[in-house]
């Protein structure tokens, strides 16, 4: 017998299509025995999207459990922040319904509203005028923005809430206590010169840490540097003003004095690099989100616990910092939007905001930030600095694209040390190529 | 009477085309499976490449506007340049490093059979750990090269904050991890070259170089030629790695354009117009490998 005959014998042309049949049906069996187990009947499931960070600890921590027990059968997706947007884009436009609700980084609300894929919530029953939210919080959710220029294609367009402030993160200034002995630096010469004098008594290495990468880390960095300084971004039809001469002096100041300040490898830092400078009490000084802030008590976390403590911003000529909350959406596509939404104005309540604020987390309700005993020390300096100024990134679905053209050139100045100005002038050229190959200005 | 039951329906089977059927049949799942995920998503990204997206949704076609565009583009003209300079560098160093490495090991001796493993490790580690390790490693406040500096009495050492050093930087973890890639096709072709013409070489005399140069390299050649061509388009789409390290940055000194175009269609949704990048991109390295693959032709066989 040959080889090949004794193939044809032990596969035979039946044999071969009885075992794909039975394969197949072996396959469908096996799938109906592995498909999800329906949730109970008497918990509402809610799919929430998430990115990563620091400032949903408290959230995860102490409200989720809640959550459940109020009814709530919570599955919490986390991804890495740099493949969020993508992933949810798409899942939002292709109506694939994996998510019921994301958990959105606020720069990102223009991008879903104008692509029109999340739902109207003030249609479904929440509240977008209730006087106990942080207006400048509230106004986010909102697309159209209700206030300041609009893209084209919605000049006109009634402003719909698409979405509900979820944590109220802001940058606050995170100082030393021992270094800093007078209280928060008030002014940018303050942290420079009583920063300079730690490092003489050897407290600490370095006056101030910032974030130097390339694209949103830098300009993130710098913005309050601008704010502070009194910079504009755009005028209200979306011309460039970046580079007014407030503008300029703050890139100088960011690239040239707070580089001579600060790690000889600041160009390179990150969220990560920051965060260890400050915790491992290296830095004297750093304006940042809640994600690292909420660290500064736990030992486990901090070299320095006890000796950090927080402020309003340093200023210019006004002590403005950036917000930039969480954001919560439901797609259209969720297939459990009622449960959503139940959810949305049960953490929305006040009671729950409270508990969120006792839990350590920045509300973003008023009545909330007033509690006798909220949980984080950073809790009532957020509200300071909400009412100093906090003011959001301007609100059009091309900031990304606008974001990295500007921190490409402030990163190039900052690795020379000099020439923050120019790269402002280099980037408001790009900038305003962009947006009128773009069509802002048709 | 089973048995001429089976028969008359088998020549049933048989009449009905059922042994001319067969093959398509049997190739009928594969051909479906590259028609979904091969020849459609291409068909769909060179559609795509004529339209012009605002907020995720097509708003006309622009025919090849978006493939005109890219070259009035500063940023995809740097990507470009830098993403040609990385190619040839990364491969040039790998073809050398891997063709040394892989002479050495073509000599049988002790502990020969672990060293071949262990020079192959690399080359499985996946892209984005070999990232953070790199990252770990040329990271200026507690890098492992900082680290040795200060203690050796030296300084902190710059490398992702200078644009120079990053470019080296990249180029190094790409020819650590894909050297061996290069040494295991080319230790094959080695291993697979006729003895006789270099017994005969050797009974006339000539040394080791003059082998090398006269019998080796020939013989060589085409082996060579596909591991480049292989390594130089796997080279192109460079991505885990850098993004983890770098993000192209300091600036845009290592901005390839595999991470120009996944920011320009993911983070600036500009779907159209990162569809135009990538193929072009993609045509690129097809007119490569061609030029390549004509060149292989004309050599002559030794």
């Amino acid at each position: 017998m040959t080889g090949m005959e004794h193939l044809k014998r032990t596969v035979s042309r039946r044999a071969l299509l009885q075992g794909s049949a039975g394969l197949a049906v072996g396959t469908s069996l096996l799938g109906g025995l592995g498909a999800e187990t329906p949730a109970k009947a008497d918990s509402k499931k809610v799919v929430i999207g998430a990115f990563a960070d620091g400032g949903l600890t408290p959230f995860k921590q102490k409200i989720l459990p809640l959550a459940k027990a109020d009814g709530f059968d919570i599955q919490f997706l986390e991804d890495e922040y740099g493949v969020t947007l993508e992933k949810w884009f798409a899942d939002a436009q292709s109506g694939a319904g994996q998510y019921d609700l994301y958990l959105l980084d606020d720069p990102w609300v223009p991008q879903f509203g104008a692509a029109k894929v999340l739902e109207d919530l003030g249609a479904a029953g929440i509240d977008g005028t209730d006087p106990d939210w942080i207006s400048s919080m509230i106004d986010m959710g909102y697309w159209p923005p209700r206030q300041g220029p609009r893209v084209k294609g919605f000049e006109t367009a009634t402003p719909t809430l698409i979405c509900v402030p979820f944590v109220g993160d802001l940058q606050t200034l995170t100082y030393r206590n021992d270094v800093y002995t007078n209280g928060s630096p008030v002014t940018w010469d303050d942290v420079i010169t009583q920063g300079k004098a730690g490092v003489a008594a050897g407290k600490i290495k370095y006056p101030v840490v910032f974030r130097g990468v390339s694209g949103n880390p830098i300009v993130t960095s710098w913005y309050p540097v601008f704010l502070s300084y009194g910079g504009k971004f755009f005028d209200d039809k979306w011309n460039v003003t970046f580079n007014s001469a407030a503008g300029k002096a703050s890139a100088e100041f960011f690239v040239g004095t707070m580089k001579q300040n600060a790690p000889k490898g600041v160009v390179e830092f990150d969220s990560d690099q920051e965060g260890a400078a400050i915790l491992g009490g290296d830095a004297g000084a750093v304006i940042e989100y809640s994600g690292n802030a909420l660290k500064a008590d736990d030992p486990t976390q901090t070299k320095v616990a006890g000796k950090l403590d927080f402020g309003i911003v340093p200023k210019k000529v006004s002590a403005i910092s950036q917000m930039g909350i969480f954001i919560a959406g439901i797609p259209k596509s969720a297939p459990n939007k009622a449960n959503s939404i139940a959810f949305l104005k049960w953490y929305t309540s006040k009671e729950i905001q409270a508990k969120l604020s006792e839990a350590g987390s920045i509300p973003v309700k008023r009545s909330a930030f007033l509690i006798p005993d909220p949980g984080n020390r950073l809790i009532p300096v957020a509200l300071k600095q909400l009412d100093a100024g906090c003011l959001p990134r301007p609100r059009t679905p091309d900031w990304a694209k606008v974001e990295e053209l500007l921190g490409i050139q402030l990163n190039k100045a900052l690795q020379a040390g000099s020439g923050g100005g120019a790269a402002l002038d280099t980037a408001a050229t790009q900038v305003t190529a962009y947006l009128t190959q773009a069509g802002y200005y048709n | 009477m089973s048995q001429s039951v089976r028969r008359t329906s088998r020549e049933r089977l048989q009449g009905a085309g059922l042994d001319l059927a067969l093959p398509y049949l049997l190739l009928a799942p594969s051909v479906l499976i590259v028609l979904g995920v091969l020849v459609y998503p291409l068909w769909d990204g060179l559609r795509a490449s004529t339209k012009l997206y605002r907020y995720g949704t097509v708003l006309r076609d622009v025919g090849f506007q978006n493939y005109l565009h890219l070259w009035s583009d500063q940023q995809f003209r740097n990507a470009l340049w830098v993403t040609i300079r990385f190619v040839t560098f990364s491969v040039a160093i790998e073809t050398v490093l891997g063709f040394a490495l892989a002479l050495f090991c073509l000599h049988e001796f002790r502990g020969i059979r672990l060293l071949r493993t262990a020079l192959i490790v690399p080359m499985v580690i996946t892209p984005v750990v070999v990232g953070i390790v790199f990252r770990l490693i040329y990271a200026s406040d507690v890098g492992m090269i900082t680290t040795l500096s200060e203690a050796l009495g030296g300084s902190q050492v710059q490398i992702l904050g200078n644009p120079m050093k990053a470019f080296i930087g990249i180029v190094v973890l790409d020819v650590w991890e894909w050297t061996p890639l290069m040494f295991l096709i080319l230790l094959a072709g080695l291993q697979s070259l006729p003895q006789e013409p270099f017994e005969a070489a050797r009974v006339d005399g000539a040394g080791a170089w003059r082998s090398f140069v006269d019998l080796t390299l020939p013989m060589m050649r085409p082996v060579l030629a596909i591991a480049i061509i292989l390594r130089t388009i796997d080279a192109f789409g460079t991505f885990d790695q850098v993004f983890v390290l770098t993000h192209g940055g300091p600036g845009q000194a290592t901005t390839l354009v595999s991470l120009y175009g996944y920011d320009t269609s993911f983070k600036f949704q500009q779907v159209g117009y990162a569809a135009a990048l990538f193929v072009t991109i993609g045509l690129i390295v097809l007119a490569f490998a061609l030029a390549a693959v004509r060149l292989l032709r004309r050599v002559e066989p030794i």
